[in-house]
């Protein structure tokens, strides 16, 4: 078992997990259109922070919030930092976790997960079995991607993005928005705070390298895993993907009713923060954890037939 | 742990078990080569970027060292593989195909362009529905604690895993060592 | 238009990485996608794509994709009608 002992996230709508978590609330979007931020791309909507952010920096600065709240030492022998990326900084991927490791001192290897859109909720799982191990006591995960023109060409040649605001679980939805943000968590074996990750799961669909199962093998086979000792009814709130493209939707969908939990709310945070990639599993369930009461699922799937699901629970 | 079999692959040589496989290419047509040998049955291979046509071949054959029944649905057995360059080869394809003179660019070059791809496309070409990851990492030694952490979660389905480094930087700078490891 | 089909195919077999596939090997009139060529939904995409760059065409509606792409003499009769270049 290991426990949130502290969250941080920086997004367009706000510096804080607070201030964004209130700025949803509030109904307000990150999300703007764009006819010529990237020389060549067709016009997009995306949630983009309004001076151009660098990628280690704004890293730095989301998990330098969190641990200011803490009493870890992040330069200890016992403290591992995970990354979850999908991009990285300009393609590259690990001179940036080093650089952000380095900063604080940290002189263990620091650990890159780049499993597509999954990327966030697997580094939390990649954290929790070296915590419960032994290996390290605590871990700072954090998530962050930026949007580039590589990124963004990339959606629109596979025709995937919206030049509307998304529309999670619509009838009407006809795709996804781009988003940045960097986001934070600190796990712990130390048994302190209200929510501890009590299970993870991640499966592949064995199906489509960009296209979803349509029966959801992988997710519900993440949901089954997770939900292991629980009942259905004690999950309160499912934090979907929800990029609002049409497979995905209808996938999760399955998914949920397969597993029984079509009693439980859900929450689509896309509409507010746009896909914010390597940072969506950590920024999503920070709002999760903000949202819910008791006890919820967060889950994502991803590019490569990948899927991946938490259980975290309030004490 | 156990590992059952493990194969490595250099630019220009195959050893699998300890057993060096001669060949007459070297490079990605080293790749196309131990295909067309030692697979040829799968077209979708052809389509994969040089990282993920790495994977694929060195499993192909780590499978076939193991000679267990191929293809049956399963999600026992999950995919863990690491590098230092993530897809960094066909991220410079992709590149090319968005020049601001000459800006087309290509879906078939972009679905590659995230390195757990290849874990995906040895779960969809064996069937295998168990967990699938990948990390970057400074030194292959840092994957064995994530592997055995991961057979070892408590309430998983895992028996057992593909797990190694593949690695390419360009179609003729690429190395895997991948191993057939089993929980216990 | 026969014209056109070879080259098309060629464009085809190029673009999708069709190894050892010669313009031979593909029936003009046989389905893309499913039994046929067996194509999937990001070689679609890469269609569109050639199109675009080939013969300054753009597909906008997905649906009219469908027509277009049930075989490469339907492809050819589009291009001839709708090509800019």
């Amino acid at each position: 078992m290991i426990y949130c002992l502290a969250h941080h996230i920086i997004s367009p709508l706000g510096d804080g997990s607070q201030a964004n978590f209130e700025a949803v609330r509030a109904g307000k979007t990150g999300l703007r259109y764009y006819a010529n931020r990237f020389v060549s791309v067709e016009p997009f909507c995306a949630s983009l922070f309004t001076e151009p952010q660098a990628f280690v920096p704004l890293c730095i600065h989301s998990a330098e919030q969190a641990i200011k709240e803490t009493n870890i030492v992040p330069s200890d022998e016992n403290v591992v930092l995970v990354l979850s990326t999908t991009k990285g900084d300009n393609l590259d991927l690990l001179s940036p976790a080093q650089q952000i490791a380095e900063h604080f001192g940290n002189r263990n290897k620091p650990i890159v997960v780049s499993n597509a859109c999954t990327s966030g909720v697997c580094a939390h799982i990649t954290a929790q079995r070296l915590l419960e191990s032994g290996i390290y006591q605590h871990a700072i995960v954090i998530g962050c991607d930026l949007q580039t023109r590589f990124i963004v060409s990339g959606f629109q040649a596979f025709k995937a993005l919206s030049d509307e605001p998304c529309l999670p679980f619509s009838p009407e939805r006809k795709g996804l928005n781009l988003g940045e943000a960097a986001a934070t968590i600190i796990w712990s074996t130390d048994k302190q705070g209200d929510w501890r990750l009590a299970a993870g799961s991640i499966h592949n669909d064995a199906n489509h390298i960009s296209a979803p199962s349509r029966t959801a093998e992988g997710a519900f086979r993440c949901l089954r895993d997770v939900m292991q000792g629980v009942q259905p009814e004690d999950i309160e709130l499912v934090g979907v993907h929800g990029t609002a493209t049409p497979y995905n939707d209808a996938m999760e969908q399955v998914a949920i009713e397969r597993a029984g939990l079509a009693h439980a709310t859900i929450s689509a945070l896309k509409p507010y923060f746009g896909h914010t990639m390597g940072a969506a599993g950590v920024l999503e369930t920070i709002i999760c954890m903000l949202t819910a009461k008791k006890q919820f699922i967060k889950m994502l799937s991803g590019f490569g037939g990948v899927n991946a699901a938490i259980r975290l629970k309030c004490e | 742990m156990r590992i059952t079999h493990e194969i490595e692959i250099t630019p220009t040589a195959v050893i699998l078990d300890g057993q060096t496989l001669t060949q007459t290419e070297t490079g990605e047509k080293m790749l196309i080569g131990l295909y067309r040998q030692h697979a040829n049955d799968y077209p979708k291979f052809f389509k994969m970027d040089t990282l993920c046509r790495l994977g694929f071949i060195a499993t192909e054959l780590l499978l076939q060292a193991e000679g267990a029944e191929r293809f049956v649905p399963t999600e026992d057995r999950a995919v863990i593989l690491a590098n230092r360059n993530a897809s960094i080869k066909n991220d410079k394809d992709y590149l090319k195909t968005i020049s601001e003179q000459d800006y087309y660019p290509s879906p078939a070059l972009f679905v590659y362009t995230l390195p757990n791809i290849v874990t995906g496309e040895i779960a969809i070409r064996n069937k295998y529905m168990g967990e699938t990851a990948f990390y970057i990492l400074d030194t292959p030694d840092q994957l064995m604690p994530i592997v055995e952490t991961t057979l070892n979660t408590p309430y998983s389905t895992l028996n057992s895993a593909i797990a190694g480094w593949c690695d390419c930087s360009d179609a003729n700078t690429f190395y895997a060592k991948i191993q057939i490891i089993w929980k216990n | 238009m026969e014209e056109l089909i070879e080259q098309l195919k060629q464009q085809i077999i190029e673009a999708l990485n069709f190894e050892d596939m010669t313009p031979a090997d593909i029936d003009a009139q046989a389905p893309l996608f499913g039994e046929g060529l067996g194509l999937d939904s990001i070689d679609a995409l890469e269609l569109i794509m050639l199109l675009d760059r080939e013969y300054g065409i753009k597909l906008a509606d997905p649906k009219s994709g469908k027509e277009v792409f049930r075989s490469v003499r339907s492809m050819a009769e589009y291009i001839e009608k709708n090509r800019t270049k």
